[in-house]
């Protein structure tokens, strides 16, 4: 697994930059609070001199206790009603639409406007707005890539709309940024920035449905992946496979990771993913797969296909 | 100046009856002694002893567990469940069960000295508050004998809360364990307001009130208008999961986030609930060890009241992730943001005083200072999570948990220590070991901060809270590793701390009374003081006592007399002064409740409610609320008085002041409107959720329920009001001395009030949808029932009006509880007609 985590610190996108401006101005406000605090503090503890009693004690009060802080939170609030004005709530035009479904522990992801369905794992082009629609199959999620943006939550009942652009190409990941149960740890999602031409033979790749098996062993692969449980849950577009309740696997070989992060995408982690899913991240729903090894070996012959 | 240390300390008299009444006031001896004792020496040092013992059980062990297991990536220390237990755990006990049991011990303990009384109003409400504290800490903790240990957080979100998710029995005993505890702190919520404001020493006016009281004063009414909605927020929760209500239930018209809002309006102001008594300590602190009369005092009431009521209305900034509209965000953003202005104040007032005195470095003076630097630290960075924007990046993640330990050890846990170093000789009678406290600060000081401060950069770097583990790669592996060494070196400095107590208790070196030259009331007192604490009760001139005052005993003559006279008399009641509220003129001096062991038994019956529906023993419930009534009525039984009314009227008329030996009258008066307050805070906190889900739903009542008709609850309606206007009569004719028409108005009153809940009640059972029918059923049903309980309780208190009326207990003179319940009524029926006006009238507003 490999995400370019620069965080918040690193800005990629104008909604992060607005946010890292907002920060870096609130951390030099605050540093300057702090030592002006520091320097009166450790002054007036050290003063040995005799008191001039209570004089200046009227100017204390109100000039640090009241004017002080009524200055620098205006500022700051000024500042982040700009910064809140500045980030877009709704797409400016022409966005690309993305659902994103949170479950527990990974992300369903829809282009329903490009017909696409994956999970885990997108791609967007590099400056154009995304629309993000957030919505929850199970508990309260929250969808974060540090470097693109802030967070907002994925609720059961409502559907939240987040707007993010990335300006420079690379991989945003980011974690399920909400508690929501046992493997909360284990749901990360990630965002791949591309320039608009990638991006499009992306989109035209993952709208294929997927290829037909081309020799003995991931025919065999793909019966197996028929006549066991895996149909129950996963789809593959152009098999029978279609069940909904985990991620699509039309497309599986074109991601990076497995189970929302946990591994990365290889044959071996493949196979061993198959098989105990339950070692990697207890408590999902996937069961541990039993395969004789041919069988194994077939299956994972066949979704490596799956580009 | 005066504020020079004084070499001579004002005079304390020992008058011959200390003896006499030290052993009045003692508890009584062996175990049945100690389970009936209410001293509030006794109550406030088993609440804060039972905190530590909490924070050693839970939040200690947890967090070093937590930063081992995060000491590396990829680390399997621990497995995730575990994981989740244990910061579920970390968070809901240090909130619940350590800090504000451990400061409202502080008050229990204290304030009687501080205010120069002898007692808290209440004595046997502060047994039942510690033992439902207790119970409640145990009910919970229980879950562990049960392999359902609570894991969905300290904050409990719904849905991950709720049944289809959590569907063992685990949030259940998160629920009820911490609901039975909450109920503790609202009790002695309520014996702390009263004792400030009714039990002060005579010429303790406000404004000469110490600063301590003052925060204590707002922080228990904080306690009354946070924990009431969380109770009822809980209580629904509990419905969802045990009843088949739909409150949360998204599928069938609830709501995934009307839990947040009740949790937040409760959790905001928790964090002021527990920061403003550590200001009300540091505000002591630093007077005393800067020689100094604190700079600003009126300043700091101010703001400690402001801060009080502003943090009722900034409870959506732990929302700004829930998609909340700009307009909201921003109002919550300024209002969050206002609140640094009244902690301004406080802070530069501090610094004026300490600015204008020189200091004596003792070491609660050296936690007062890094009191200060930690606690604007996490300030600061306070003020920038209210900022919407930048808190869509630090919202659950590590920044948050920076901040947030910063506030609550900086702002809490220091001022403890400064607080348990500057008491504690007082209240032991011996020292405890400057040399070694310093260490205690030095050590704690940098633990704090080499394991807090780098969670600021790893937060931002996109490492969120409560994950069992992290993937190594991301930067964030040396962040961690250096917060878990700070645990450990935090770990030194608490057990320096624990040396320091078990050496004070070995070497037993003894105290003079007042070893800071303190300037406060308690310092006049011996180390320890005596049970009673004062057997003449202290006449307050200044703000500062001991530094101002020649002796404690001039005043008025009139007060001069009274309270030389209580040294003397009575010596077999225990009698407490309770005086006015703003200028602490003498106004009654009552008899306060001895011991007793109802409070334990109806601190069962509570639990036993609590415990009940945890193991989904229906019967259960019904048996712990006749323990609850049974424990009410021994405990509020009025026993013989130890005196006639010949000789109270003799003392009367010598000071001019009632006697009352049956109960105070003002101070019962004040705990029945304190009663009525938390009522009325529940039954809004219901109207609340009745409003958000109404307007979360497209229609209402939802499709396939009718608005059932108001013919019934219009004629129970009736019914009711008669009862009110019967009970009025009754109490208007026995202020006459009319016993017989007392009889004749509260007797139509509890029959009328009988048919009026008898017809309402059969309503709501034939009801033609039922509470699992939709949200709407459930809070239409819920709050229903709600009213007609409270209705309830009111027939229940009139029927032993009745029953005392009948044997003759009251007179014109003594009828205390008349008047209370004539109180309770008129709650009881505000309640009733808002109540099912909403319920039968408001749809069809719309």
């Amino acid at each position: 697994m490999s995400f370019a985590s620069a965080g918040s610190f690193d800005p990629r996108g104008p909604v992060a930059s607005e946010i890292a401006d907002l920060w870096w101005l609130m951390l030099a406000l605050g540093t300057a609070v702090f030592a002006l605090f520091l320097y009166l503090l450790i002054r007036g503890l050290m003063r040995s001199d005799d008191k001039e009693a209570e004089t200046g004690s009227r100017w204390f009060l109100l000039g640090g206790g009241v004017v002080l802080p009524a200055v620098i939170v205006t500022v700051v609030f000024a500042f982040t009603i700009a910064a809140m004005r500045a980030i877009p709530t709704e797409a400016s035009s022409d966005p690309i639409v993305i659902e994103i479904t949170g479950h527990q522990w990974w992300w369903e992801i829809e282009y329903p406007d490009l017909g696409i369905r994956t999970a885990n794992e997108f791609q967007i082009p590099l400056g154009r707005e995304v629309e993000l629609r957030l919505t929850s199959a199970d508990v309260i999620h929250s969808f974060w890539l540090p470097s693109l943006g802030g967070k907002l939550d994925l609720l059961p009942d409502y559907t939240n709309t987040l707007i993010l652009q990335a300006d420079e190409p690379g991989d945003y990941g980011g974690m399920c940024a909400e508690f929501c149960g046992l493997q909360h740890a284990n749901m990360a999602i990630s965002a791949r920035a591309t320039t608009p031409d990638s991006f499009n033979q992306w989109v035209s790749g993952q709208q294929a449905p997927a290829v037909a098996p081309s020799d003995e062993l991931t025919e065999q692969g793909l019966k197996v992946f028929l006549s066991r449980e895996c149909a129950d849950c996963h789809s593959i577009r152009g098999t029978p496979a279609s069940g909904d309740e985990g991620p699509d696997l039309t497309h599986l070989a074109s991601r990076y990771t497995l189970g929302a992060g946990v591994l990365d995408n290889n044959t071996e982690n493949l196979a061993d993913w198959i098989s105990s899913p339950q070692d990697h991240k207890p408590g999902i729903d996937m069961e541990d797969v039993e395969l004789t090894e041919a069988e194994l070996e077939a299956l994972v012959a066949y979704l490596e296909t799956l580009e | 100046m005066s504020d020079v240390s004084r070499p001579n300390l004002p005079r304390v008299r020992t008058p011959p009856t200390d003896p006499v009444l030290d052993e009045l006031w003692s508890d009584p001896p062996g175990l049945l002694g100690k389970l009936k004792a209410v001293q509030n020496d006794a109550i406030g040092k088993r609440l804060i002893l039972t905190g530590f013992f909490f924070l050693l059980l839970g939040g200690s062990v947890d967090s070093v567990v937590m930063r081992l297991q995060l000491a590396v990536p990829n680390n399997d220390l621990v497995s995730p469940q575990l994981y989740n237990e244990l910061f579920t755990n970390h968070g809901s006990v240090t909130m619940f069960l350590v800090i504000l049991p451990i400061f409202e011990g502080f008050a229990i303990l204290l304030l009687p000295l501080l205010l120069g009384t002898r007692e808290m109003p209440f004595p046997r409400l502060g047994a039942f508050a510690y033992f439902t504290f207790l119970m409640g800490g145990l009910l919970y903790y229980s879950a562990t004998l049960f392999s359902a240990v609570p894991d969905a957080g300290w904050f409990a979100y719904t849905p991950l809360s709720g049944l289809e998710f959590s569907p063992d029995l685990a949030i259940d005993f998160w629920v009820l364990g911490l609901g039975v505890a909450e109920v503790g702190a609202i009790a002695a919520a309520v014996e702390i307001i009263i004792s400030v404001l009714k039990m002060r020493a005579p010429g303790m006016t406000l404004s000469r009130m110490p600063l301590f009281a003052w925060a204590f004063l707002v922080t228990a009414f904080m306690i009354l208008f946070a924990f009431t909605p969380l109770i009822i927020g809980s209580m629904l929760l509990e419905l969802d999961r045990g009843f088949g209500t739909q409150f949360f239930n998204v599928d069938a018209g609830g709501s995934s986030l009307l839990w947040q809002h009740l949790f937040w309006i409760f959790g905001h102001p928790e964090v002021y609930i527990q920061f403003l008594p550590a200001t009300g300590i540091i505000s002591m602190v630093i007077p005393t060890f800067m020689r100094k009369k604190m700079v600003g005092h009126t300043w700091i009431v101010g703001s400690m009241v402001a801060i009080g009521f502003l943090s009722f209305g900034l409870w959506a900034h732990h929302m700004f992730t829930v998609g909340l509209s700009p307009i909201v965000g921003s109002f919550f953003a300024g209002a969050s943001m206002v609140i640094a202005i009244p902690a301004g104040v406080q802070i530069f007032a501090w610094l004026a005083t300490i600015w204008a005195g020189r200091p004596r470095w003792g070491t609660p003076l050296l936690f007062t200072v890094g009191f200060l630097a930690l606690f604007v630290l996490g300030g600061i960075t306070g003020v920038m999570v209210a900022s919407v924007p930048f808190d869509l990046q630090a919202h659950d993640s590590y920044f948050v948990v920076a901040h947030l330990h910063y506030v609550l050890i900086g702002g809490v846990g220091f001022p403890m220590f400064a607080g348990v170093y500057y008491w504690l000789p007082k209240m032991t009678g011996y020292s405890l070991d400057d040399r070694l406290g310093k260490w205690n600060f030095w050590i704690l000081f940098i633990g704090v901060n080499v394991a807090f401060f780098p969670m600021h950069i790893v937060g931002l770097m996109g490492m969120p809270r409560r994950v069992y583990t992290y993937p190594e790669g991301l930067g964030w592996e040396t962040y961690n590793l250096i917060s878990t060494v700070g645990v450990f070196i935090i770990v030194a400095g608490i057990g320096v701390f624990v040396v320091n107590l078990i050496l004070s208790h070995r070497r037993k070196v003894p105290v003079a009374n007042n070893p800071w030259d303190a300037p406060t009331l308690e310092w006049a007192t011996p180390s320890p003081p005596l049970q009673h604490a004062w057997s003449i009760p202290p006449i307050v001139t200044s703000r500062y006592p001991l530094w101002d005052q020649d002796d404690l005993y001039s005043g008025s003559e009139g007060d001069e007399a009274l309270v030389e006279a209580l040294g003397q008399w009575p010596l077999r009641w225990r009698a407490v002064l309770a005086t006015s509220t703003a200028d602490a003129e003498p106004e009654e001096v009552f008899r306060v409740g001895g011991p007793s062991i109802w409070p334990l038994i109806t601190a069962f019956g509570t639990v036993t409610i609590f415990a009940a529906e945890l193991l989904k023993l229906r019967l259960g419930a019904l048996a712990g609320m006749a323990v609850i009534v049974i424990g009410a009525i021994g405990w509020n039984w009025p026993d013989s008085p130890p005196i006639t009314e010949e000789e109270e009227l003799e003392f009367e008329m010598a000071h001019k002041i009632p006697v009352r030996v049956g109960g105070s009258l003002t101070v019962a008066r004040w705990g029945m409107g304190l009663m009525n307050l938390f009522v009325g805070i529940a039954f809004m906190s219901i109207l609340l959720a009745y409003f958000y889900l109404r307007l979360d739903n497209p229609a209402w009542p939802p499709p396939g329920i009718e608005n059932p008709s108001p013919l019934a609850i219009i004629s129970a309606t009736a019914l009711i009001g008669v009862a009110g206007w019967g009970f009025r009569r009754g109490l208007r004719r026995i202020r006459e001395g009319d016993g017989d028409g007392l009889l004749r108005g509260t007797g139509v009153a509890l029959l009328a009030a009988l048919g009026g809940v008898v017809i309402a009640g059969s309503h709501f059972i034939g009801l033609e949808f039922s509470s699992q029918d939709h949200a709407y059923g459930s809070v239409f049903h819920t709050l229903g029932w709600f009213i007609l309980v409270v209705t309830t309780a009111a027939i229940v208190m009139t029927a032993l009006i009745v029953y005392w009326t009948v044997r003759g207990e009251y007179s014109e003179r003594r009828h205390v509880p008349v008047s209370n319940v004539g109180f309770f009524w008129t709650t009881a029926i505000i309640v009733w007609v808002i109540g099912f006006g909403v319920l039968y009238l408001t749809p069809a507003l719309t």
